[in-house]
């Protein structure tokens, strides 16, 4: 089952307020199927779905309606637990704020999912170690993220959603709060994950340049894909 | 993780401790000065000395007290019968002005065997009054034998008088020195610190018919036999004293002997202090538990701001898959250390405000805090209610935080 994709989607709605007056269709009927290794972006103007979508593909949102499958799996068939898992063994996310944990350093950040793995104390730093220096901040493991920059977070974030080998890497808006050197930086190793782990990865974006890194690009409206192109 | 975040939230931090400290330390207090009071009220209950006592309702109301002593001393199992007579008298030196003082009227060697050891060591060594068991003067009721007229006087009372042994005095009943007989000072006696107030400072003992027939108690005016006293206190066998079965059946033979009278055993004594302990034990439990429920609520007020505050470090945690367990096990320890430290303080805290209570408070207060015990059981039963109380404290805070809407949190 080495073709089997590692998401689809059949026809699925994510509908908030359901029924009443401030109904909204987040997503209205969206069909896809993400292949093991494909690179996709996903554009759109403001409020046409892209992060609703991104959140459903991450497990951290259901959809409404429709069916979602990952790596086969029905999600309506899983629990909290067994999302909660693939969150940390199946997906690596890097969204736009960063988002690390403020009271850990860069080093624990990037150790964060490998807590509940099981590895020795020795290997995780080992393996966060290595994951810094591949982003290039093996020189920051003890700074706090306070005392980062923008881009220098974002590459911790990086090397913290690598940090399990997932099959799919989501980014919302990796490179909206960097300056075009640093975000060039960012999808530099973005780029890089892909090719050297196969990860399937998704990046929402506003960005055209961002989006022309991409193997094939997305476009929302109104809660729908309204285009779906292949190539550079 | 959590220790780096109660550092980071010191002032929360510090407040919460301090709730709970506070909660903590009233029932350390209560409960071990409660509990000192109670063990020195029992530890003098059972050092007593005698675990049986007749008493009856009336003024000298126990009749034929000497002939009673005998039929109680017959009873297996009963060391020593001591009939007691307390009357006010007055004492009167060679040469000076009458002193109201207490007499005590016993049998020496009866006296001395139902005494506490610590109340043996302050009367002189071989303790007779010229008659170890009055029998002389007392004659089988005709109170007609030669009296020895010797008396011991209280310490204090033979201070105040400036008297020695060997000194002549004069008791009588009355205020007029006439009415009085003649006795011999042979010795003094000290009284236990704080056994009677200091208005009974001035006491003397003497045989018990000589304070019968001093104050009209051994015959009445007609002539009939009285032989009154107050009280017999009775004690057992020491091997019997300590239980509590054979101390009944004695308790239960007296009381058919005199029907009449009241007969308690210290042992019912015992029980009702234990009982009285118990229901103020529980009442200061009752006391406590109103500022520990105060400090839980606000533990869990602290915890679920602390929630709030690291809504997104948890979002994050949660969306990249630390389990919800981990995540938990963050607030609890969070929990826990707070109380923990709260509960530490908080008994540390009491010992000290007892300790200097004891120090500098008035006297009675310091007296009372001076009895203080510290159970170890009760304080780390504290201790462990407390962590307890740290898990309860959690259970909300952690359902809130595992149940943030993740996609809302991380907008
Ligand atoms: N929790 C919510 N409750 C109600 N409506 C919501 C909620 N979350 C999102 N929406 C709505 O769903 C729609 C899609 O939102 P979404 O965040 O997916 O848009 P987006 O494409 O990511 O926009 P942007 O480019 O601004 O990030 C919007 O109209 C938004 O207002
Ligand atoms: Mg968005």
């Amino acid at each position: 089952m080495t073709s089997e994709p590692t998401v689809r989607l059949e026809s699925v709605r994510r509908v908030y307020h359901a029924g009443g007056p401030d109904e909204v269709r987040a997503l209205d009927g969206v069909s896809l199927t993400i292949a093991p290794g494909e690179y996709l972006s996903v554009e759109g103007p403001s409020g046409s779905g892209k992060t609703t979508l991104l959140n459903l593909l991450g497990l951290l949102d259901v959809p409404t309606e429709g069916r979602m499958l990952w790596r086969g799996t029905p999600v309506e068939r899983l629990g909290e637990r067994d999302r909660t898992r693939l969150r940390r063994t199946g997906i690596g996310f890097i969204f736009q704020r960063f988002y690390l944990l403020p009271t850990l350093t860069a080093l624990e950040n990037v150790a964060l999912p490998l807590l509940a793995g099981g590895l020795p104390a020795r290997e995780r730093e080992t393996r966060a170690r290595m994951l810094l220096a591949q982003v290039g901040l093996a020189d920051r493991e003890r700074s706090f993220p306070h005392q980062l920059s923008g881009g220098e977070e974002q590459r911790v974030a990086i090397a913290r959603a690598l940090a399990n080998g997932p099959q799919l890497l989501l980014a919302d808006e990796p490179t909206g709060e960097l300056d075009s050197t640093r975000a060039g930086q960012v999808l530099d190793l973005l780029e890089a994950a892909h090719r050297d782990t196969g990860a399937a990865v998704v990046v929402v974006t506003h960005n055209p340049t961002v989006a022309s890194r991409a193997d094939r690009h997305l476009v929302m409206r109104d809660g729908r894909v309204v285009s779906d192109t292949a190539g550079r | 993780m959590h220790w780096r975040n109660l550092r980071h939230r010191t002032a929360q931090t510090i407040l919460a401790i301090a709730a709970i400290a506070v909660a903590v330390a009233l029932p350390v207090v209560l409960l071990s000065v409660g509990g000192g009071v109670y063990s020195h009220e029992l530890a003098s209950v059972q050092d007593a000395g005698f675990s049986i006592s007749v008493d009856s309702a009336a003024d000298h109301g126990i009749a034929d007290a000497h002939s009673l002593a005998r039929q109680i001393d017959a009873i297996s199992g009963v060391a020593a019968a001591s009939p007691i007579l307390s009357v006010a008298v007055v004492l009167f030196t060679a040469n000076g002005t009458g002193i109201p003082v207490l007499a005590e009227g016993v049998i020496p060697t009866a006296f001395s065997a139902t005494q506490s050891s610590a109340e043996r060591a302050l009367l002189p060594p071989s303790f007779t009054l010229g008659d170890p068991d009055d029998t002389i003067h007392f004659a089988n009721g005709t109170y007609g034998g030669p009296a020895s007229g010797q008396v011991l006087l209280s310490t204090p009372l033979l201070q105040t008088l400036n008297l020695s042994s060997g000194a002549s005095a004069t008791l009588s009943p009355t205020t007029n020195r006439s009415a009085g007989v003649g006795v011999t000072v042979v010795g003094s006696f000290g009284l236990p610190p704080g056994l009677l107030g200091p208005s009974a400072l001035f006491v003397a003992l003497m045989p018990l018919s000589q304070l019968q027939s001093l104050v009209g108690l051994g015959r009445s005016t007609t002539g009939a036999l009285l032989d009154d006293a107050d009280s017999v206190q009775v004690a057992v066998v020491p091997a019997l004293a300590g239980n509590p079965a054979a101390v009944a059946r004695i308790t239960a033979e007296v009381q058919a002997l005199v029907p009449y009278y009241s007969v308690t055993s210290l042992t019912q004594q015992t029980s009702e202090i234990r009982a009285a302990q118990a229901v103020i034990t529980g009442f200061y439990v009752g006391l406590s538990s109103v500022g520990l429920v105060v400090s839980l609520l606000f533990l869990v007020i602290i915890l679920m701001r602390r929630v709030e505050q690291e809504r997104s470090a948890i979002g994050i945690q949660r969306a990249i898959g630390v389990p919800a367990w981990r995540v938990s096990r963050g607030l609890l320890l969070e929990a826990e250390a707070l109380t923990l430290c709260g509960g530490l303080s908080g008994v540390a805290g009491g010992i000290l405000v007892i300790s200097l209570l004891a120090r500098w408070g008035s006297p009675t207060v310091s007296e009372i805090a001076g009895l203080a015990t510290y159970d170890p059981v009760t304080l780390a039963g504290l201790v462990l209610g407390l962590l307890l109380m740290g898990l309860v404290a959690s259970l909300l805070p952690v359902r809130r935080a595992l149940n943030l809407p993740l996609p809302e949190v991380l907008r």
